[in-house]
């Protein structure tokens, strides 16, 4: 099945920040629900092992992280693709970058398609959990920076 | 055929199912109940993808998990095993029961693991890392035989299984002379039957007996020779248990690719290995799939509402493999025309591939859906002409005097009474009264219609289809047997020689022989050898059972009382015609002599100085039973299919809430006659059942794929069963018009409720929305399509 999302979030954090972080492994892991472990295989290429549950079945995915077009700091395309027991996607989204206030505000759009057990079994919700995902990784996002905010104060 | 008994006993009496004791106390034996010595477990990893080339397979990670003992591909099976049978001639159409090089569905079975627990298996399919390039793809069936549609089997260069145009009488000068014509489109979703139980099978090897005995859940016709094929062994080292209970079925357990994948695992692994489906495994890729089916009918008729010519296309949607559901396109030639005298049809019937599930055998084999057209064309008719629906019906119907008819496609009608069954149901119904409170359902605001379906069953079913679908097949026979066995102490034992799976043929055939003997049927035992032990029978499809087995039964049962005849006739040393037979004792009023059971017993076993000169001793008959009626090959795409025709016809009021839609069945009647009843609950209980089916089939199952080939309902969150809530109470009337052809005039009743439920029911939602200007032209009709029709007819009319 298709899935399309997008929206846009403002994070606490400068706009140079922000694309440090989103480029940076260590944080991606934190933030990326489920994420397990991320492997640079090349420069901007990423192998990914997650664990998540939708609906009624869980079940570990393997994938592939990729940035391209990159412009620092302000845009870049991501390609996503995984498999695993409850089924494979594969995706394409766009982050743009702008200063809002003293952070900055990120939009994305992008599209994918989804298919196996989680396409069939989880189809009534896989918008909301798509959703619910992304949330949870812009809160993640977010405590990074307050975080390190707090620890700036300390 | 035979005279009937001038009264009978047991026969249509008010006798409790035997079978039903060991089921309602939780004691049915059932595959999962099948336990052997270092049994093995599997579980299978499906295709995530509609189409695609298996680039890779890497088992090596599942191997290692704990309890795994092997994991098999499909392109190490195929080296091993014949491709299973298709019913068609097309070679070309491979299918082995794991997928090899290519997937051509999702959920299609790549890899099976084996493991020490079905738990084991299922963890270590996660392990299993499949690379794939996708393919394109086709769902849709219209598309799918389009020249350049994706080819689901390239090597058979088409998607197109079956095209086959037959002619039936003078259809051109039929429509040419007829004032009046309509033609209209309607869609028959993809369902099923979905048994509670899913299929499961265990398959042991034994290599230093050479004998693969196998225990399943099963209901597939000449399913011992196709395990013996596909495994390339000899026939007779393959011993299929019949003692199994089998968990519903309907027609969808066919079980053979699971049956051909575990006989060779446990072959190559040397244990015995069990496989049982679970629900998913089961939706996606079981053999649970039905017809899928597009109609395009055009019918010619008068202003009295005669309709004299129809024109059918019927295209179905087979899935990704061929197996036997082409054929379910051919059986409903056998009642192409319904209950109707239509002097000349036009068939047109259509099967292709598209990534879908392989589609199998469904209750009425294809019946049901043709009916639905058959009768929507009837409703439409009616429509057309402002006339009431049931007087076009009546109009149409053969008369009672008519019989045996033969209808265009060459199949004789064996008997009925329409006219009367329909006349005593408008009686009990009132139905005057009915319409009344559907109008004033109506007037109180809410949606309310009536519907009606008028419609046979066809039983006692042959495989007459299968020749005239296919050139190649020259069957003309699809025996049942009976085996009767008088022991040494006087103890009658019958021998069946298939599974069941809810039909009551216990029941049945004790009814039969209790009947024929005059002796209780409750101390008659009945048995069900393997399949070695048995004789040649098929597997109870085509609603045929009362009609075969019960007339295996009856004729092995005369040959049995005709023997103790014999022997006491030749005591009484009178001719067998002057000795009188009467419950298990034979008289010579002359003398008045009697011999008891007990006697004519110990001559039989003991006494053979006593026996008339050349019998041969012991008491044991059997009877091997040919369809009746069944006596040629097809001619000029003309054959008689079935021998039986029962007839249904149903009377429904629904109504519902216009904003919230659902459809609430108020009253559901339905007269039923298939001819002599054998058990009254039997029948009753498959016509209830068969009405629910129907219902789901109307109102709320389907297997849904997306545009991406997706199976969305894989479960039954998304696949909705009927439940009690949507279930009403029918009231069923009774009419008996005895079939000339069978030995007690009983038909078929297997399939009934179901072959006119889907037509009734989407008559009087159609009905309940004719004031709006619309209509529901696809089954299921969803309670959020009725709603979106509403809203969108009122914003019209609001402007």
């Amino acid at each position: 099945m298709k899935l399309d999302i997008g929206g846009s979030e403002t994070i606490p954090a400068p706009v140079d920040a922000l694309w440090v972080a989103l480029n940076d492994p260590a944080v991606l892991i934190r933030c990326i629900p489920g994420c397990k472990s991320m492997t640079e295989t090349s420069p901007d290429a990423y192998k990914v092992e997650m664990q998540l549950r939708v609906a009624a079945v869980g079940g570990s995915f393997e994938g592939a992280i990729s940035l391209s077009d990159k412009d620092a700091p302000k845009s870049c395309n991501i390609q996503v693709s995984g498999s695993g027991s409850l089924g494979h996607g594969n995706g394409t989204a766009r982050f743009d970058l702008e200063p809002e206030g003293d952070g900055t505000k990120l939009t994305y759009k992008g599209n994918g398609e989804i298919g196996g057990l989680v396409a069939g079994v989880g189809q009534r919700i896989l918008m909301s959990v798509s959703k619910h995902l992304i949330g949870r990784f812009f809160v993640a996002l977010r405590k990074e920076f307050e975080a390190s905010a707090s620890k700036g104060v300390a | 055929m035979t005279a009937h008994p001038p009264r009978l006993k047991f026969v249509s009496s008010n006798r409790r199912v035997r079978e039903d004791r060991r089921f309602v106390v939780g004691q049915g034996r059932y595959v999962a109940d099948i336990v052997v010595d270092e049994m093995l477990h599997v579980a299978i990893v499906p295709s995530q993808h509609p189409a695609a080339r298996i680039v890779s397979i890497d088992t090596s990670q599942a191997l290692t998990m704990p309890g795994v003992v092997y994991a098999l591909t499909g392109e190490e099976l195929a080296k091993a095993v014949d491709p299973l049978m298709n019913g068609l001639d097309t070679p070309k159409v491979r299918r082995y029961p794991l997928a090899v090089g290519q997937v051509r569905y999702a959920g299609e079975w790549v890899v099976a693991v084996v493991a020490e627990s079905r738990a084991q298996a299922e963890d270590a399919i996660e392990k299993v890392r499949i690379e794939y390039e996708p393919l394109p793809y086709v769902i849709d069936a219209e598309e799918a035989i389009t020249a350049a549609s994706a080819k689901v089997h390239p090597e058979h260069g088409t998607n197109v299984l079956l095209d086959r145009t037959f002619v039936w009488g003078e259809v051109d000068r039929h429509f040419a002379e007829s004032p009046r014509h309509l033609k209209f489109q309607v869609k028959w979703g993809r369902n099923s039957t979905v048994p509670i139980e899913t299929f499961g099978v265990v398959a042991k090897w034994d290599p230093w007996r050479e004998m693969l005995d196998v225990w399943a859940s099963i209901q597939m016709p000449k399913y011992p020779d196709q395990i013996s094929r596909a495994l390339r062994i000899p026939a007779n080292n393959v011993r299929v248990h019949h003692d199994v209970d089998v968990g519903g079925s309907y027609g969808v357990k066919r079980g053979i690719k699971q049956t051909v994948l575990v006989s060779h695992l446990s072959r190559i692994i040397g244990r015995p290995v069990r496989l049982i489906e679970d629900r998913l495994e089961n939706m996606r890729a079981g053999d649970a799939h039905g017809p899928e089916r597009l109609f395009d009918v055009e019918v010619a008729f008068n202003d009295r509402g005669i309709v004299k010519s129809m024109k059918m296309r019927a295209l179905d949607n087979v899935g990704a493999y061929a197996g036997r559901s082409p054929f379910q396109l051919g059986k409903p030639i056998g009642a192409i025309v319904g209950p109707y005298k239509i002097e000349s049809v036009q068939y047109r019937a259509i099967a292709t591939l598209s990534n879908k599930a392989a589609q199998e055998a469904v209750r009425g084999f294809g019946q049901s859906p043709t009916n639905y057209a058959i009768e929507t064309a009837i409703d439409k008719v009616a429509g057309a002409l402002g006339l009431d629906r049931i007087e076009v019906r009546r109009r149409n119907f053969i008369r009672s005097d008519e019989f045996p008819y033969l209808i265009p496609s060459g199949t004789h009608y064996d008997s009925g009474d329409y006219h009367t069954v329909v006349d005593k149901v408008l009686r009990h119904a009132d139905y005057d009264a009915l319409v009344r409170e559907r109008d004033a359902l109506r007037a109180s605001g809410m949606m309310a219609g009536i519907g009606i379906a008028a419609c046979l069953e066809p039983s006692g079913g042959n495989s007459s289809f299968e020749p005239l679908l296919n050139e190649k097949n020259t069957t003309t026979t699809w025996m049942d047997s009976c085996r009767i066995n008088i022991d040494g102490v006087g103890f009658v034992t019958v021998a069946i020689h298939t599974t069941s799976s809810g039909q009551g043929h216990e029941t049945l055939a004790a009814t039969v022989v209790g009947e024929v003997l005059e002796i209780d049927p409750d101390k008659i035992r009945i048995v069900r050898p393997d399949s070695l032990a048995s004789l040649p029978s098929n597997t109870p499809v085509g609603s045929r059972m009362a009609i075969m087995m019960g007339g295996a039964c009856y004729h092995a049962a005369q040959k049995l009382k005709s023997k103790l005849t014999q022997i006491a006739a030749h005591q009484f040393g009178v001719a067998e015609n002057d000795a009188v037979y009467a419950q298990g004792n034979v008289t010579d009023p002359r003398s008045g002599k009697t011999l008891s059971w007990i006697d004519l017993v110990n001559i039989g076993h003991r006494q053979y100085h006593a026996l008339p000169p050349g019998m041969d001793p012991g008491l044991e008959t059997t009877h091997v039973m040919q369809v009746p009626t069944a006596t040629k090959l097809p001619e000029d795409g003309r054959v008689q299919m079935y021998p039986c025709h029962s007839f249904e016809f149903h009377l429904v009021l629904v109504a519902f809430d216009p904003e919230i839609a659902k459809p609430q069945i108020r009253r559901y009647v339905i007269g039923h006659d298939c001819g002599t009843v054998i058990n009254p609950h039997i029948v009753k209980g498959m016509t209830l059942g068969g009405i629910a089916h129907g219902l789901g089939a109307t109102l709320l199952e389907e297997f849904v794929y997306d545009d991406e080939g997706q199976i969305l309902t894989q479960t039954f969150m998304d696949y909705l069963l009927p439940s009690s809530h949507e279930m009403p109470d029918v009231e069923i009337v009774h009419h008996c018009t005895p079939s000339p052809f069978t030995v007690f005039g009983q038909k078929g009743s297997g399939e009934s409720g179901y072959l006119g439920a889907p037509a009734a029911i989407s008559g009087a939602i159609n009905d309940a929305v004719s004031s709006l200007g619309i209509s529901f032209s696809r089954l299921p009709i969803r309670i959020a399509a009725i709603s979106d029709a509403i809203a969108a007819a009122d914003k019209i009319k609001k402007g």
